[in-house]
């Protein structure tokens, strides 16, 4: 079990975590997502000891990561940003030397290593060497390096960045398998990712924490759903007649890929059904309908939500943060937060990677 | 300690840096074995090791500069400072390295006065102790290149770093003696000292009042000695550069004198420059 109490790190006047609390159960999988530059590695770094925290505990199994290092070092795995492997070395001297530094007895190497790299699936390149060895391959190396000497708690910082399609599909299967034995925090900025592997999702923003919940309730707690509409016509009327109609929260054109049509993505709430009325105005006013096509927000729109600051979440609970519907309810109260820039900045770099990402 | 001790080694042989450094080193030596030995007719073994010190300004940043830098580089320092080591051993573990490779440069050259005994008389006992002062010194040398390496993520700025640090710290004697022996200069000498002694301490502790007040004791007592006792001043800065230098205590181990003080001032020489590095990481850690 993983607790992080009022965890922040300055850095001069940036406060680069900012107050964060959570905690991830046994067995559990969290997932921990953000745009770049959020903090996730910043509160990676400190959850294992790299870096020291301006205020603020971890604790690992009861370890204070400060206070008590050693024991609390030995319970932990850390997959970092760039994996920590040694270029000239081959897959094998590596994972003996990481042994050797986590203390793993000599007579369970053997068994251990195999086990290890037949998960991962590194077993055919274990006699090469590190720096010879794809990205992929030497992603999963280090990711064979965290799970040296089976300890309780798994952190990995973007464990898939840097692989092929097909990799990250067994990636993820490597994950879930390792979430049946250990507690595992796993960092992305890829929303598929997350919703395919975790239990749990937590939503960080410039330092802070702003939503944190299962990933269903994420996409179903919203009561807002989605509709894509695809027109032939005018389209500022249509936006004005979408716009205008009862139940409708936003509607805005997105690509679309068909010669000479828009297509428009409707927010609208979800006890309240919009698409009636919509294909009637629009009818009226002589635009053409091609196509109506509804669904569930997405946890990409969540996060987008969550990270342009539309959702107010002013008491952030421990373990527990937000309830989506809470958010709803608050951004229904009109109480929006407007970013900053710094903010906005972000936000773009998020959409850019999330729309690459998502689909 | 062992495990990186281990890596260090097995790093050593798996690339060059190994074989390079005991290559040349076994080469320099075996050049000024040749020259001042062989072609000399000359059975002093220990006047040639003296000669072969130069080559430490080399040597010793081959030995020392990926240690740290080169972690940094690759990252690899976040594996060791999250897994369950201190950093001491850390640190002492790729120190005892380097100088275990050293020691097996020394072993391999030793076969050089082996060469001379078999043909004349040479003085065993007065061998061994500057082979021991030898090993003493580099060994010095090295915590100096260990401590360049981890102030930067570049191996060859690491290098370039170790080379200044060494050719200042063997020049030492010669500055020295260019240095002016008259009183005042010698009071703002040692004023500079102790500011810089106080800055350490401040930096360490945090504290600015504790520091004020040990600051304030020791430039009153500095006042007084030079009002009191103005003799105390009178060329200072080449004794206390000569006490501190390196090259000079391994001339009292050339001269056959083996003197404890001089085993204790390398020793805290290689502890102290340690104990720096461990202090570079962790302040890092920490900031």
């Amino acid at each position: 079990m993983i607790e992080v109490k009022n965890l922040t790190k300055v850095y001069g006047q940036h406060r680069a975590v900012d107050n964060i609390s959570f905690t991830v159960n046994d067995g559990e999988i969290l997932g921990f997502l953000g745009p770049n530059g959020a903090g996730k590695t910043t509160t990676m770094n400190m959850m294992t000891g790299f870096i020291s925290s301006t205020s603020g505990t971890v604790t690992i199994n009861g370890h204070d990561i400060l206070d008590d290092p050693i024991e609390a070092k030995k319970q932990l795995g850390y997959l970092p940003d760039v994996p920590p492997v040694y270029g000239d070395m081959r897959v094998d001297e590596y994972l003996e030397f990481v042994c050797d530094i986590k203390r793993v007895k000599k007579s369970q190497r053997a068994a251990m290593l195999d086990d290890i790299t037949k998960t991962v699936g590194i077993s055919e390149v274990r006699s090469r060497i590190v720096k010879n060895l794809s990205k992929g391959y030497r992603q999963r190396v280090g990711l064979a390096q965290a799970m040296v000497g089976y300890p309780s708690v798994l952190i990995l910082d973007e464990p898939t960045v840097g692989l092929d399609p097909k990799q990250i599909i067994e990636m993820r299967e490597v994950i879930k398998r390792l979430g049946e034995r250990h507690t595992i925090l796993l960092s992305s900025h890829i929303l598929s990712e997350v919703s395919a592997v975790c239990d749990r999702v937590m939503i960080i923003n410039n330092g802070k924490i702003v939503a944190s919940d299962t990933t269903e309730n994420l996409e179903e707690g919203a009561d807002e759903n989605v509709q894509l509409i695809r027109i032939k016509g005018d389209v500022l009327t249509a936006l004005d007649i979408i716009r205008g109609c009862e139940g409708v929260n936003s509607a805005d054109t997105e690509p679309c890929e068909e010669k000479g049509c828009t297509q428009i993505r409707v927010y609208a709430q979800r006890d309240n059904d919009v698409r009636a009325d919509i294909v009637r105005g629009l009818t009226e006013k002589g635009i053409d309908v091609l196509m109506l096509k509804s669904g569930a927000l997405t946890l990409e729109d969540v996060f987008m939500k969550v990270i342009n600051g539309e959702y107010d979440a002013p008491d952030i609970k421990e373990n527990k943060a937000t309830d989506v519907s809470d958010m709803v309810e608050a951004a229904d109260m009109g109480a929006f937060t407007i970013g900053d820039g710094t903010s906005e900045e972000a936000d773009r770099d998020a959409s850019d990677e999330s729309e690459d990402n998502v689909q | 300690m062992t495990a990186i001790f281990k890596k260090e080694m097995r790093t050593y042989f798996n690339t060059l840096t190994g074989y390079a450094f005991l290559g040349f080193f076994v080469l320099i030596t075996g050049y000024f074995f040749v020259s001042q030995n062989v072609a000399a007719y000359n059975a002093d073994y220990s006047n040639t090791l003296v000669g072969t010190m130069i080559m430490f300004l080399i040597l010793v940043p081959v030995l020392t500069m990926r240690l740290f830098a080169e972690e940094a580089r690759q990252k690899t320092d976040q594996l060791l400072y999250t897994s369950p080591l201190k950093v001491t051993d850390i640190v002492v573990g790729k120190f005892l390295a380097a100088i275990c490779l050293f020691l097996i440069g020394i072993a391999i050259t030793m076969i050089f006065p082996y060469i001379l005994s078999i043909y004349g008389e040479i003085n065993v006992k007065g061998l061994v102790g500057v082979v021991i002062g030898y090993f003493l010194m580099g060994s010095c040398l090295i915590s100096v290149g260990l401590f360049v390496s981890v102030l930067t993520d570049n191996q060859i700025v690491a290098a370039a770093g170790t080379f200044a640090a060494l050719f200042l710290l063997l020049m030492m004697d010669s500055i020295a003696t260019n240095a002016p022996i008259t009183r005042i200069p010698s009071l703002i000498f040692v004023a500079v000292i102790i500011f810089v002694i106080l800055a350490v301490l401040y930096n360490s502790t945090k504290s600015l009042s504790g520091t004020l007040l040990i600051g304030i004791v020791c430039y009153i007592l500095l006042a007084a000695a030079f009002i009191f006792i103005p003799s105390l001043f009178d060329s200072t800065i080449i004794r206390v550069l000569g006490w501190l230098s390196v090259l000079n205590r391994f001339e009292n181990f050339y001269m056959g004198v083996f003197g404890l003080s001089d085993v204790i001032y390398y020793l805290t020489f290689a502890a102290a420059f340690l104990y720096l590095t461990v202090n570079i990481i962790e302040k890092r850690r920490w900031s």
